[in-house]
């Protein structure tokens, strides 16, 4: 009993991974600065920012269902956060394992997309209701290429279980034999995350803060962090599936920091895309591309 | 024949009086019932561009406001000056043939009271929703504080 | 979405707006099928202030339209007033004007640029555009001591000179700028994400730009070759020509592509003007009271043609001073161009032209509740005050 609040609370889903997202966060933002040839934040800032959040008021919409509002940030956080236990989060062996958690970890992390657009359709507002649309338009169109990149390995694994998987990749680096699933993996992960090319949900220029608009205070505070923990979890399993596995913290902060180094790359190289270019993108090249890497290997396992 | 004596030449049905102020410009006195036939002839013959539209009021004493229309083309200047009477400020809108005069005239209408019939969009440009109606800040005489 | 409409607000405040303005677009989905436009957020009355001002002061006044194009009203001013009191400003003043309003379109431009890289979405492009833009503003810092509102012209003259120092600095900033320019070119032309927002967006033929009024580089990028510089030369451009840069696509790449060229045509022309400038006084004497007349002064801002309508009835003030900013004049254009496109395009195609609303809108009015009235800056101030005190 002990040991599962510990496992929920501490290590590896609460307090750890909230920490290590809040790092990471930063890391981004930094590098992305450093691109950009800006000075960027000081290390505490996303803390900073977090803590000053949640110290707001929060603010309701008038005429929105107040329990859903204020229930949506909650579930989404706590969908990201429980999707971490089935994770080999800092390289530490996932602590919980059973045949086919790969399913319902991909389906955790989904949660907060789902979370993030239905809060937008609930509150009313016209930024929020163009940033929901876009958000879940968005999800429509990675979630199926990002979860066939996710197949790959498994289907090179022969197994839907993280553990075993990572057991199998831990002696090969998927990313020179599956390299198509491995970018359609981390361009999908950026998409999940709503990072610039892939911002149109939540597109300053045009609508705002999108479906975020209408939170403030702790909702806002709560779904960030929710993005942040997503973050690192979808690094892990990049990491974990593509390079060769994560044995040890030490392989952990590497390989996930290069990861995190590449994404820096594309968010600091690239326009933001429109929605019809989003959806165009993933449907003709990202599902087409993940569908064919996948063939390829079903192809290559009937022949042996 | 320069663009001036070109314009000269495509007025000279309409134009009261003549009057060079400056070089590369002419100021051409237009009846307010001529505007349009005018400024449709300038079109036609594709003479220039509307530059800009200024409303001079000349105060309550001489009880005269007039409504200028600059029409560039290069660095020529072409004005058709159209006086009217303080007390029933009216131009006709040109706006059906030159779309863009709308904002223009939207201006002129608001600061100076002058009334554009005809105009698409009468509605207020500059001044705030509630700003008083009949005050127009550009009227000589206009009480603002 | 449903197929209901949906009126979407940008602005007054909106974080694609720098500036307030007020646009209602209908929309379809993501399709825009309406546009209207509200301005006057940033109306200070200054057409009407400066007729209660005497000719001096309302130099400042007038500077002070528009923070990016200051010198370029300024200069506007003062070659209308100097031709209706029969004064021309010695040769090298005028060159100084010219000098000084190429390196506020430098600044401008790149500005620009920045703004509508980050309206895309390109945050690096608008980084690193600002970043250069400091280069200039350094320039400018050096040159007139003041990084924007230049304060440059005086009626009749100039105030400063161009010694040594300072033309080393403008000609290896113009050096620098010159090959980043060249590297901007290459993205706006070369990038193909940032093409496909670009190009054929916001399409307008030369007809249409004709028919919508539109004027500056936003017309030359639809094929007008409309530049009053070359037009109609004022201060110095008759002796230093430039060449007008036109491009016949009218999307958006071709705003952006003919804004860069015309930077290098900038560049040009002020090494041009800094090997020949000529010597001489920086001033000559004004009248205090300028003769009766009217009197027309058109010149090329970074936005387009600039144009003040200047009367005077011989007294120490200005009987009607009238200014046509072009952002005004393009901004038909825009709710025209709207319909059709996608939201997506909207901040884009609105920062196509350029606009600047505080020269569009020259009144300070506060409204508490019905009524409406001009209050003095000690009023608001203790308004503030107050309402602050009352709030804890």
């Amino acid at each position: 009993m002990l040991a599962s609040l510990f496992a929920l609370l501490i290590f590896p889903a609460g307090l750890f991974v909230l920490v290590n997202g809040l790092a990471y966060h930063w890391i981004d933002r930094k590098l992305v600065a450093r691109l950009q040839n800006r000075v960027g934040p000081r290390w505490f800032q996303p803390a900073a920012d977090m803590v000053k959040l949640l110290a707001n008021e929060e603010v309701l919409p008038t005429g929105v269902d107040a329990r859903l509002f204020t229930a949506l940030p909650v579930v989404a956080l706590a969908g990201a956060l429980a999707a971490m236990i089935y994770l080999p989060i800092a390289g530490l062996p996932p602590l919980y394992n059973f045949p086919g958690d790969l399913i319902v970890a991909v389906y955790l992390l989904s949660l907060l997309t789902l979370c993030t657009g239905l809060a937008g359709a609930i509150s009313k507002d016209r930024f929020s209701i163009i940033g929901a649309t876009r958000a879940l338009t968005q999800l429509f169109s990675y979630e199926a290429p990002f979860l066939l990149a996710l197949l790959g390995p498994a289907f090179a694994a022969g197994s839907w279980q993280i553990n075993e998987i990572m057991a199998y990749t831990s002696s090969q680096w998927l990313i020179l034999t599956q390299p198509v699933g491995f970018v359609v993996a981390l361009i999908g992960l950026m998409g999940k995350l709503e990072m610039a090319p892939f911002d149109t949900p939540e597109a300053e220029t045009e609508i705002v803060a999108g479906a975020m608009t209408e939170y403030s205070g702790r909702g806002l505070a709560l779904f960030l962090l929710g993005r942040e923990v997503e973050l690192v979890g979808g690094l892990t399993l990049i990491a974990a599936f593509y390079l060769g596995g994560i044995n040890n913290p030490f392989d952990y902060a590497l390989k996930t920091l290069v990861l995190l180094l590449g994404v820096a790359g594309v968010q600091t190289l690239m326009t933001r895309l429109r929605i019809d270019q989003v959806v165009g993108l993933w449907w003709r090249y990202g599902a087409l591309l993940a569908l064919g890497q996948w063939l390829l290997l079903l192809g290559q396992r009937m022949g042996t | 024949m320069n663009a001036l004596e070109q314009a000269q030449d495509i007025l000279a049905a309409w134009v009261q009086a003549w009057h060079t102020p400056e070089d590369n410009r002419f100021d051409a006195q237009v009846a307010p019932a001529d505007l349009i036939s005018t400024v449709q002839a300038l079109d036609d013959h594709g003479w220039g561009y509307l530059v800009a539209i200024t409303g001079l009021d000349h105060g309550a004493e001489a009880g005269e406001m007039e409504v200028l229309y600059h029409f560039c083309r290069g660095a020529a200047v072409l004005t058709l000056r159209v006086a009217i009477a303080r007390g029933q400020a009216a131009v006709p809108s040109v706006c059906a043939i030159i779309p863009y005069a709308s904002v223009f005239e939207r201006e002129l209408a608001e600061m100076l009271g002058v009334e554009v019939y005809g105009t698409p969009d009468p509605s207020r440009l500059f001044l705030p929703d509630d700003w008083p109606e009949a005050v127009y800040p550009l009227r000589k005489d206009a009480e603002l504080d | 979405m449903s197929k209901e409409q949906f009126t979407i607000p940008i602005g007054p405040q909106h974080p694609a707006l720098k500036e307030p303005g007020h646009f209602t677009l209908t929309v379809d989905g993501e399709v825009v099928t309406g546009a209207s436009v509200r301005l006057g957020y940033a109306h200070r009355g200054i057409e009407k202030a400066v007729e209660s001002r005497n000719w001096v002061q309302d130099l400042y006044l007038l500077e002070r339209i528009c923070g990016i194009c200051s010198h370029i009203h300024a200069t506007a001013y003062c070659l209308g007033v100097e031709k209706l009191a029969g004064v021309t400003a010695p040769p090298r003043a005028q060159a100084i004007r010219v000098l000084v309003a190429e390196l506020e379109r430098i600044h401008s431009h790149l500005l620009w640029l920045g703004v509508a890289a980050h309206q895309a979405g390109f945050d690096t492009l608008f980084m690193y555009s600002w970043r250069d833009r400091e280069t200039v503003m350094e320039v400018l810092e050096q040159l007139t001591g003041n990084r924007v509102n230049y304060s440059a012209n005086l009626l009749g003259g100039v105030k400063f000179d161009v010694d040594t120092r300072v033309l080393e600095t403008i000609l290896s900033g113009l050096d620098f700028l010159e090959t980043r320019t060249h590297h901007y070119l290459d993205i706006v032309s070369g990038d193909r994400i940032f093409l496909q927002r670009t190009r054929g967006i916001g399409m307008m033929t030369s007809e249409q730009a004709e028919r919508l009024g539109v004027t500056g580089p936003t017309a030359r990028a639809s094929g007008v070759r409309r530049d009053i510089r070359v037009d109609a030369p004022y201060a110095a451009y008759d002796r230093y020509p430039i060449q007008v840069v036109v491009e016949t696509t009218g999307d958006l790449e071709a705003r952006f592509i003919v804004r860069l060229k015309e930077l290098l045509e900038t560049y040009h022309l002020i090494r041009t003007l800094l090997d020949g400038l000529p010597e001489g006084d920086l001033k000559t004497r004004m009248p205090r009271r300028i003769a009766a007349g009217e009197t027309i002064s058109r010149v090329e801002a970074p936005r387009g043609e600039l144009f003040y309508f200047i009367k005077s009835d011989g007294g120490d003030q200005p009987a009607r001073i009238k200014v046509r900013t072009p952002t005004l004049s393009n901004m038909a254009s825009v709710t025209q161009l709207a319909v059709g496109h996608q939201l997506a395009d909207m901040p884009m195609l609105l920062t196509g032209i350029d606009p600047c609303f505080s020269c569009n809108d020259r009144l300070t009015t506060v409204q508490t509740s019905g009524e409406s009235e001009t209050w003095t800056w000690e009023k608001l101030r203790q308004y503030g005050i107050a309402s602050y005190r009352e709030r804890g």
